[in-house]
């Protein structure tokens, strides 16, 4: 569509009419086993085409009418990715069913010179990314909300509501600026109230008794009464420091000391606090509207700037080829996801033992940061017997300090009476064994395509298959053995010979012995 | 005389020049009080009774009683004994503490003997720090670290080489660039008691410039990076120490002194030093002592003897004849 119509074919009244050169526009969607129309462009709105519209009947009206597939996925990416870049303005930014968003402006006005011109800097901003906008401020998410839909000219704001009048501003507007359901507002509208004026001053409890509650909530969350909560759609951060910048910058070494300057500011307010941090985001807000969040997690709470700052070099090395700049970065913002308790601690004269632990933990902060998360692991023992279920991993998250709770903390040792191999195959490895008796060692075995002759031969040892996991698992012999060359192997029999032999046992080989 | 003065100026003009190049510091030649020496024959002389220490953490000679210390650098902590004492005359005094080492292994079923031989030496670097009750041990592999050959065992690294679960550490990178980045990184800590990185193949990542980076972060940091390399081909490194490593057939175990036929003893390995300053070439059967934690020098025994002539064919051993004399140098004939 854009190919063909060309990238700015937003058609505000004045340009629609020299750029006739498209035909009217809509957008299609499946509602209730029919193909209605879910937006229409101004020129097809002109027509006298209404949204919800059957599309056969569009059609048979104007043949010309041109359609396009409504696509939601794409709508949702789309207004998350707006959502995204009206953080800019305050972290509290909620969606508003698939169409708008909810900006909680409380406390961030005074940054950009007033209600007013805040406004005027959103809408001049998104008009200029190509988006025909409307906008409401007032103190209640209802009547921001009613301001917007209902108040609020094409293309333009719809004022701001100053505090206390509400009823005012909602007394001429048509039941729906209250969000309601379409059914409670039909049945309304039956009886002849038409305007919210019309039931604002009516007694509250025959409307209650007919209608529901949802109606005077509504009513009430629009005039201030009842509180109503946004849920924002991102956390918010316990911190963040931002900066705005003349220039965009794209270049990876300037967002690093932009980067190192934020930490510097950050970490005044995180001593204050007496918290270091845990996990932090870097969102970089580029030129075009797109923002880009870079998020690091330390193993220990940290804010010295050089090490913030080095992770995040480590991270953006390792998103190199991930990330495009486009035309630069306007606006970098760091904030602190989470934070904890610093304890500033005390180390020896020495300044030994401290100072390697938060080596390590660096190190690993680090690894994380540039090749992912549980990149470095440890090693722990399992309840089971069956070699390949005796040790699991967990992602190291750092070296416990004291060596007293890990004994005590630690589960007894399995004693370890024979012998077991330094390399271990996750899965055994099915090799073609000739043994002389059918119970005993082999006495050649071809593994990998290679022949071995075995020269001595250790065992059996016997591993029964665990009967609380699975149901008819088969007895292993494993043996020890040694090949011409030397090497050492584990190799076991699975399953037992017997008079039915309807499957024989059959070899494995399953580690290396140093 | 002449020529012997000659020689005398030309080695350590040489030997300055090679250490420019390798980046080391000079070395350093001391003479132990009371002995006399020839420095310029001491590369290779161990007879003379020299004791002639280096600098760069690769002391080349250190024949007689005891090392004696060249200056600061090169102090006899520098070096952990691995209880061979061949093998560690043939390291000169030892195996170096802050430096990088590499262990070849021809084939990749070899990767037992490399495991457990490069596993020796960093649990013997391991307890012989200072405070090493919870350093820790980081394995660093590729994205095949558990493929091929294995994954390494954590209760066999502790049964055989006192290494606890809780002091071992695995770092497993997507690809050889980082694995080797990741050593990198970790081989400057001195929190960590050694770094072993296992690389299979030749990857074009692993380079001499790769290897003299982990050279340098090892001796600055003071600990030993183990360089482990299956079925990979020796090329140019900056390691000063390369060993090969093959499987050697081990001893049977002892029960009341004598052996128990049937049996595998203690692991076993056939160590060559592919390049050592002082004496490389020389091949060693090593056998650590999982009890004692410590090489020991293989007893020279036959090998066939270790095995049983009934293992593989019938019993036809010969009964043994009483051997009332025999002439030295008939040996072979005789048993």
């Amino acid at each position: 569509m854009r190919q063909r119509l060309g990238r700015s074919w937003r058609a505000d009244p004045a340009t629609a009419a020299r750029r006739a050169d498209h035909p009217p526009l809509a957008v299609s969607h499946d509602d209730r086993n029919a193909r209605r129309i879910a937006a229409l462009c101004e020129r097809a709105a002109g027509l006298g085409l209404k949204r919800g519209m059957g599309l056969t009947d569009a059609r048979a009206m104007y043949p010309a009418l041109e359609f396009v597939e409504a696509d939601i996925d794409a709508d949702r990416r789309l207004i998350a990715g707006l959502a995204d870049w009206c953080d800019r303005y305050t972290p509290l930014v909620a969606l508003d069913g698939g169409d708008g968003l909810y900006l909680d402006i409380t406390g961030c006005t005074h940054l950009f010179g007033g209600e007013e011109r805040l406004m005027a800097d959103l809408l001049g901003r998104l008009f200029d990314q190509g988006f025909d906008i409307r906008a409401g401020l007032a103190s209640t998410p209802g009547m921001a909300w009613a301001a917007a839909r209902h108040l609020a000219p094409a293309g333009g704001k719809g004022g701001i509501i100053a505090p206390g009048r509400e009823a005012e501003a909602l007394a001429p507007l048509a039941l729906g600026a209250l969000r309601l359901g379409a059914e409670i507002v039909t049945r309304l509208e039956s009886v002849g109230l038409r305007t919210v004026g019309t039931i604002l001053h009516a007694p509250r409890a025959p409307l209650a008794r007919r209608y529901g509650r949802q109606l005077l909530d509504r009513l009430d969350q629009a005039l201030g009464r009842l509180d109503e909560p946004l849920s924002p759609r991102l956390a918010v951060a316990a911190l963040s420091v931002e900066r705005r910048l003349a220039e965009p910058v794209s270049r990876t070494e300037d967002i690093e000391r932009l980067t190192g300057l934020l930490c510097a500011t950050l970490k005044t307010h995180l001593e204050q606090r007496g918290e270091g941090a845990r996990a932090l985001e870097l969102a970089l807000f580029r030129v075009d509207g797109a923002v880009q969040r870079i998020a690091i997690g330390l193993s220990r709470p940290a804010r010295d700037p050089p090490v913030i700052e080095r992770l995040f070099a480590e991270r953006l090395t390792a998103l190199a080829e991930a990330i495009d700049t486009g035309y630069g970065y306007e606006v970098v913002r760091l904030s602190v996801l989470a934070a904890a308790a610093f304890d500033d601690r005390q180390g020896d004269l020495a300044g030994d033992g401290l100072a390697r632990h938060e080596d390590l933990a660096r190190l690993v902060d680090r690894l994380n940061a540039r090749l992912g998360r549980a990149t470095i692991f440890q090693p722990v023992a399992q309840q089971s017997h069956i070699p390949e279920r005796t040790v699991g991993a967990v992602a190291f998250v750092g070296l416990v300090a004291d060596e007293a709770v890990r004994e005590t903390g630690s589960s007894p040792e399995p004693a370890i009476v024979a012998p077991r191999p330094i390399r271990l195959f996750k899965r055994p490895e099915p090799v073609e064994a000739v043994a002389e008796v059918p119970e005993g060692p082999p006495v050649t075995f071809r593994w990998r395509r290679a022949l071995h002759r075995v020269v001595a031969a250790e065992g059996p040892e016997r591993i029964e298959p665990e009967w609380w996991r699975e149901e008819d698992g088969k007895p292993r012999d494993y043996y020890r053995i040694e090949d011409e060359a030397g090497r050492r192997y584990w190799l076991y029999r699975q399953g037992l010979y017997s008079a039915a032999a309807a499957d024989l046992p059959r070899w494995f080989m399953h580690g290396i012995f140093a | 005389m002449a020529q012997n003065a000659v020689a005398r100026e030309l080695l350590p003009a040489l030997r300055r020049r090679i250490a420019a190049i390798e980046d080391r510091p000079p070395e350093r030649f001391t003479v132990a009080a009371g002995q006399s020496a020839c420095p310029a024959s001491g590369g290779t002389d161990a007879r003379a009774g020299t004791v002639l220490l280096r600098q760069g953490g690769m002391p080349a000679i250190a024949a007689g009683p005891a090392p004696v210390a060249a200056n600061r650098n090169a102090t006899v902590a520098d070096v952990v004994a691995t209880g061979a004492a061949g093998f560690d005359r043939a390291l000169g005094g030892g195996l170096a503490r802050a430096a990088l080492c590499e262990i070849h292994g021809l084939q990749a079923r070899d990767a037992g003997a490399v495991t457990g031989f490069a596993l020796a030496l960093a649990s013997l670097a391991r307890r012989s720090q200072a405070g090493a009750g919870a350093a820790p041990l980081l394995w660093v592999g590729a994205a095949d670290l558990a493929g091929e050959a294995g994954f390494p065992h954590a209760p066999a690294i502790e049964a055989l080489f006192g290494i606890p679960d809780h002091a071992l550490l695995f770092a497993r990178a997507r690809r050889p660039l980082d694995a080797l980045w990741i050593a990198g990184e970790a081989a400057g800590l001195a929190a960590l008691a050694a770094v072993i990185v296992e690389i299979r193949g030749d990857p074009a990542s692993l380079d001499l410039t790769a290897t003299r980076r982990l050279q340098r972060r090892a001796r600055a940091a003071g600990r030993p990076v183990f360089l482990l390399r299956l079925s990979a081909a020796p090329a140019p490194t900056a390691a000063p120490v390369r060993f090969r490593v093959a499987a050697a057939h081990a001893r049977p175990r002892e029960i009341f002194g004598r052996p128990l036929p049937g049996s595998l003893g203690m692991p076993a390995f056939a160590v060559t030093i592919d390049k050592c300053r002082a004496n490389p070439g020389r091949q060693f059967m090593l056998e650590w002592n999982t009890d004692e934690h410590r090489l020991h020098p293989r007893q020279p025994q036959d090998p066939v003897a270790v095995v049983p002539v009934s293992a593989d064919r019938q019993d036809h051993a010969p009964a043994p004849r009483p051997v009332v004399a025999r002439r030295p140098g008939d040996r072979r004939q005789a048993g």
